[in-house]
């Protein structure tokens, strides 16, 4: 994948670029960014990515989640430049061949989205959620969940879809190693809402 | 948590189509993929970025505006100024005018004077948004703050600061008042009167995809395409038009995929119209992407008002008369839809009552805009009249649930005129008062002792009963209000070679599940395969002039036109095919991807055949025209009315006022269902932000700087996934006699009640502290004050210590 020609959709002519190489879907991508875009701007304008969403640039909807090294990130609170040696996962890996994942599936089974601006943040901290292994309760998927906002479904068909999704298909285990990556990288520290900061997300 | 379905549904008829059965989404799968297509996934080639520098202040004149600095930075392309916008712009229109207000100066950029915080004052168009942004910085704009007001009865005293001066003497825009009979006699002659005044707290819809818009000029052409993220797209086409001086047949505006609106997508704002003023003086695409900050303070607000309710009853407990003179906070300006007006529609609720007066103040004030949102007026005034017949009830000393029941609208009144003139069409409001009863345990929990738990909370449950008004009465009723739009909603149906049928609709797709619901609609009418109909949503160069996807009314007005279309089409059809099959038309029948003979089922013909047929014109009857299209309108004969009653359970800490719902239970009836999982989902939703509103969102703003305090996501609360109370759902099904197929609107139900049934549920619970709830959001903070205003006013010792308060926060 290539930059678009034209330096304008990156920012002026005289802004300095940061090259990064990071794997994204499991494709390596070398790219050279301005060092003020996160990495939702990154996915979105350099690669057209555009399933991953932005609401509020704060850190705080979870429209943008992806999923980088195996863990939830909110990624209009992470660099671009933060990406190197990195690998990130988008909601546009998760269809098998031409069609619809076991968790997308689940979804569309619980009718667990309506306008679906929110889906990829919640598909996104699910699939994270399974890298952790293990099979998480009801309770415990409402409370991970908690930090993408949904205003369409009132949320209980999201619980049930991951619910079942665990039930029946989820992948248990570890997340996929990054490729060369620096595990020690640290990740923008997320303000709660309740006022206290804890890691990403 | 739990969730009940006790689906009850009387005597439904079975059904061979696909109405009444809940398949899968049209929408789904490109959503799920991530492929949508909201308006900042609109990438043209060469696009250029626009930011807005906004007003600080809530009232000030804008003095000097230097642009110098900011044109010279390195990427910026193009600025607009208030002088720019005036010298080429007509003010911005609005759609549902407030009845008898004179019409408010209003331009895209802030001409001598801001209103309120975050209007718009210059906008800049650079390479990226960055860059953009970056020059916003430089612009310098000078501005001479001015007196203020940002309490809505402030607003109203003789010495307020008057916000536009040039046609109004002060902030009272206008009066609009309704009823029958004489109330005030009423009031004179009954046993029993109970009053009080109640605050609603202005709140946001909120949509998790902000405004967006990517305009595109062709100057040669005189083509402007505009892709937008609306509800309406046929009228902000309209309103472009009007603004910019164009011919609508120069405007083609786009909503593909809308990322949530209830609302507050209703038609053009000043940056639809600044995005556009860029693009045509630069010849190249502008995009611009409110910011969530942007959207705090520019896009509408709802709700806030406050109610002077009176209810007065005769001994036995039957309603004599209803009034309600309540003022609704409009802000700084007067939106495309303006402050809600449905407080007066529903005046009375599902209750029967001959006499009764609504009267709307719509005042203004330093505030963002007031728009539409999701119950338009509907929830509000049914926290009033609500928390008022349990107070009737108390001061009686009867049964709530009884009072409801005695004065209900009964099936048998039906259809029947409120006191400002609703027509309700027909329901059993009564059954669904008695199935919320019975769920939720009113009458054990009546029977037993009111003592606290062992963990010393008190247990307490609570009604709200209510009407929801869905679609518009006629289109006689919108022009008397001056609306910009009709009643009705229109369909384009088209054939196409592959077997399939299209279907153009300027309804956009913003998680209504209208695609749906509209193929299921063909599907059953015309007899193909749901999976062979095509919804195409949101493009006004492809679809009929609509009015657009609000006030619950899509399907209601959309599901006449969709059949009338369908069933043309069918009928031609039957007709080519059966001469292609040497029969009969009234002997072959569409199933399928195929029309085929009744009794002959060898006999049959490929649909694709059949629609090639008549797009090529060769191998159609003599006589018949070539083509497979139709175009349909449809207007309701009236409005429909859903309805419902919920019950909460609340254990309330009479100490700290800290309190949670432990059950809610809906019943509701959206008449005929035509997909079971998409209503459930609706009024899940719904419900979600009705929970939200009545417990935890509130947007504050600082009566001594006229500042929004809590304008960021950080500050401002909608319910996350762990804030929800358990819901149980239930349903009843009474077909409306006024809509095609029976159905009812069912989007703005669930927002109506959660606020009256959760605080007459706190009530219930401190029956013996005397604690009277009148203000939303209601929060433990609110609780506590009230235990403690109730403890100061009966001079006992039931309530806590006034001093420390307790740490629930945000309930």
């Amino acid at each position: 994948m290539t930059a678009p020609p034209d330096t304008g959709a990156h920012g002026t002519a005289a802004e300095q670029l940061v090259e990064i190489v990071t794997t994204v879907n499991g494709q390596e991508v070398t790219e050279r960014v301005p060092p003020r875009w996160h990495v939702a701007d990154f996915l979105r304008r350099c690669l057209g990515l555009t399933g991953t969403h932005v609401g509020c640039e704060q850190g705080v909807c979870g429209m943008c989640t992806v999923v980088v090294d195996g863990e939830a990130v909110k990624s209009c609170l992470m660099l671009a430049c933060q990406l190197d040696g990195r690998q990130v996962q988008t909601v546009e890996s998760l269809a098998e061949d031409d069609r619809l994942g076991p968790l997308q599936h689940a979804f569309s089974e619980q009718h667990a989205l309506q306008c679906g601006f929110c889906t990829p943040g919640f598909l996104m901290t699910a699939t994270a959620l399974a890298y952790q292994g293990g099979r998480p309760s009801r309770e415990e998927i409402r409370e991970e969940i908690t930090g993408v906002l949904c205003r369409c479904t009132g949320y209980e068909n999201v619980v049930s879809a991951i619910e079942r999704w665990f039930a029946e298909d989820a992948p248990m285990g570890s997340a996929p190693l990054a490729a060369g990556g620096d595990a020690d990288v640290d990740v923008l520290p997320v303000p709660d809402r309740a006022g206290g900061l804890r890691g990403a997300p | 948590m739990t969730t009940t379905e006790r689906p009850a549904r009387p005597a439904a008829p079975q059904r061979a189509g696909v109405i009444g059965t809940s398949v899968p989404r049209k929408e789904d799968e490109r959503l799920l993929r991530g492929d949508g297509r909201f308006t900042d996934d609109v990438d043209p080639a060469r696009v250029l970025h626009m930011a807005v520098a906004r007003c600080p202040y809530p009232h000030a004149r804008v003095v000097r505006v230097d642009t110098d600095a900011a044109r010279r930075l390195d990427g910026v392309v193009h600025l607009l100024t208030g002088a720019d916008v005036r010298a080429a712009t007509e003010p911005l229109t609005v759609l549902r005018p407030v009845p008898g207000a004179p019409q408010l100066p209003y331009y895209a950029l802030a001409q001598d004077v801001a209103t309120h915080e975050g209007q718009a004052v210059v906008s800049v168009v650079a390479t990226s948004r960055h860059v953009a942004e970056d020059a916003l910085e430089l612009v310098e704009i000078e501005y001479e703050p001015l007196p203020h007001v940002v309490d809505v009865l402030a607003a109203l005293e003789p010495d307020a600061p008057v916000l536009h001066p040039s046609v109004l003497d002060s902030n009272l825009l206008a009066v609009n008042s309704d009823g029958s009979g004489d109330p005030e006699a009423r009031m004179r002659e009954a046993a029993v009167v109970v009053e009080g005044r109640f605050r609603i707290s202005r709140v946001t819809a909120l949509p998790m995809e902000t405004r967006a818009v990517v305009a595109e000029w062709r100057a040669g052409a005189r083509e402007l395409t505009v892709h937008c993220s609306t509800q309406v797209p046929h009228l902000v086409r309209k309103q472009l038009a009007e603004s910019l001086r164009l011919s609508e047949s120069q405007i083609r505006t786009v909503a593909s995929d809308v990322g949530g609106g209830f609302g507050l997508k209703l038609g053009v704002f000043p940056e639809d119209v600044l995005a556009c003023l860029h693009a045509m003086a630069l010849r190249r695409p502008v995009k611009w992407v409110e910011d969530r900050a942007e959207h705090f303070r520019a896009s509408t607000h709802a709700r806030e008002s406050v109610h002077d309710y009176r209810i007065a009853a005769d001994a036995d407990g039957r309603i004599l008369a209803m009034t309600d003179v309540y003022t609704t906070d409009i802000g700084g300006w007067n939106s495309p839809f303006g402050s809600a007006q449905l407080s007066s529609v529903v005046l009375n609720g599902p209750y029967r009552v001959a006499d009764g007066y609504a009267e709307r103040r719509v005042t203004l004030t330093n505030k963002t805009p007031v728009g539409a949102y999701r119950g338009y007026g509907q929830p509000e005034v049914n926290f009033a009249y609500e928390r008022l017949v349990d107070q009737l009830a108390r001061r009686l000393g009867v049964d709530p649930v009884e009072l409801r029941a005695k004065n209900m609208v009964a099936p048998q009144d039906m259809p029947w005129r409120n006191p400002t003139g609703a027509v309700y069409d027909s329901g059993d409001y009564e059954r669904c008062l008695r199935m919320a009863a019975d769920a939720i345990g009113w009458a054990e929990h009546r029977a037993a002792p009111h003592e606290p738990r062992p963990d010393g909370r008190l247990v307490g449950i609570g009604f709200s009963s209510f009407v929801e008004r869905t679609g518009y009465a006629s289109s006689r009723f919108l022009a008397r209000r001056g609306s910009q739009f009709g009643a009705h909603e229109s369909v384009t149906l088209r054939a196409n070679r592959s077997g399939g049928v299209d279907v153009h609709t300027g309804v956009s797709t913003m998680g209504q599940s209208s695609e749906t619901a509209f193929a299921q609609i063909v599907s059953e009418v015309f007899g193909i395969d749901y999976d062979q109909v095509a919804v195409h949503a949101g493009d006004t160069g492809a679809s009929p002039l609509n009015t657009g996807a609000f006030a619950s009314r899509t399907l209601i007005a959309a599901s006449g036109a969709l059949a009338a279309a369908a069933e043309e089409l069918a009928a031609k059809t039957r007709r080519i095919a059966a001469w292609r099959l040497d029969a009969e038309a009234a002997d072959v029948e569409i199933a399928g991807s195929v029309v085929r003979h009744r009794e002959r089922p060898d006999a049959q013909i490929p649909l694709a055949e059949v629609f090639n047929a008549a797009i090529t014109g060769q191998g159609i009857p003599p006589g018949e025209e070539p083509g497979m299209e139709s175009t349909s309108h449809f207007e309701p004969s009236d409005a429909a009315y859903s309805f419902g009653t919920a019950a909460a359970k609340v254990s309330v800490d009479p100490q700290t006022g800290e309190f949670d719902v432990e059950r809610f239970v809906l019943v509701h009836d959206g008449g005929t269902l035509v997909n079971p999982t998409v209503v459930e989902g609706q009024i899940r939703g719904g419900l979600a932000q009705g929970f939200g509103a009545a417990l935890m969102e509130e947007l504050r703003y600082d009566p001594d700087t006229g500042q929004l305090v809590n304008g960021s996501m950080m500050d401002y609360f909608p319910p996350t996934a762990a804030d929800l109370p358990p819901v149980e759902l239930l349903h009843t099904e009474v077909p409306s006699p006024v809509t095609p197929f029976g159905v009812r609107g069912v989007g703005e139900a669930g927002t109506i009640p959660p606020g009256a049934a959760v605080a007459n549920a706190i009530c219930d619970a401190l029956a013996d502290h005397g604690v009277e709830l009148d203000s939303l959001p209601i929060t433990p903070e609110t609780v506590w004050q009230a235990l403690s205003r109730a403890a100061a006013a009966n001079d006992d010792h039931l309530a806590p210590t006034p001093g420390d308060l307790p740490d629930g926060g945000p309930g």
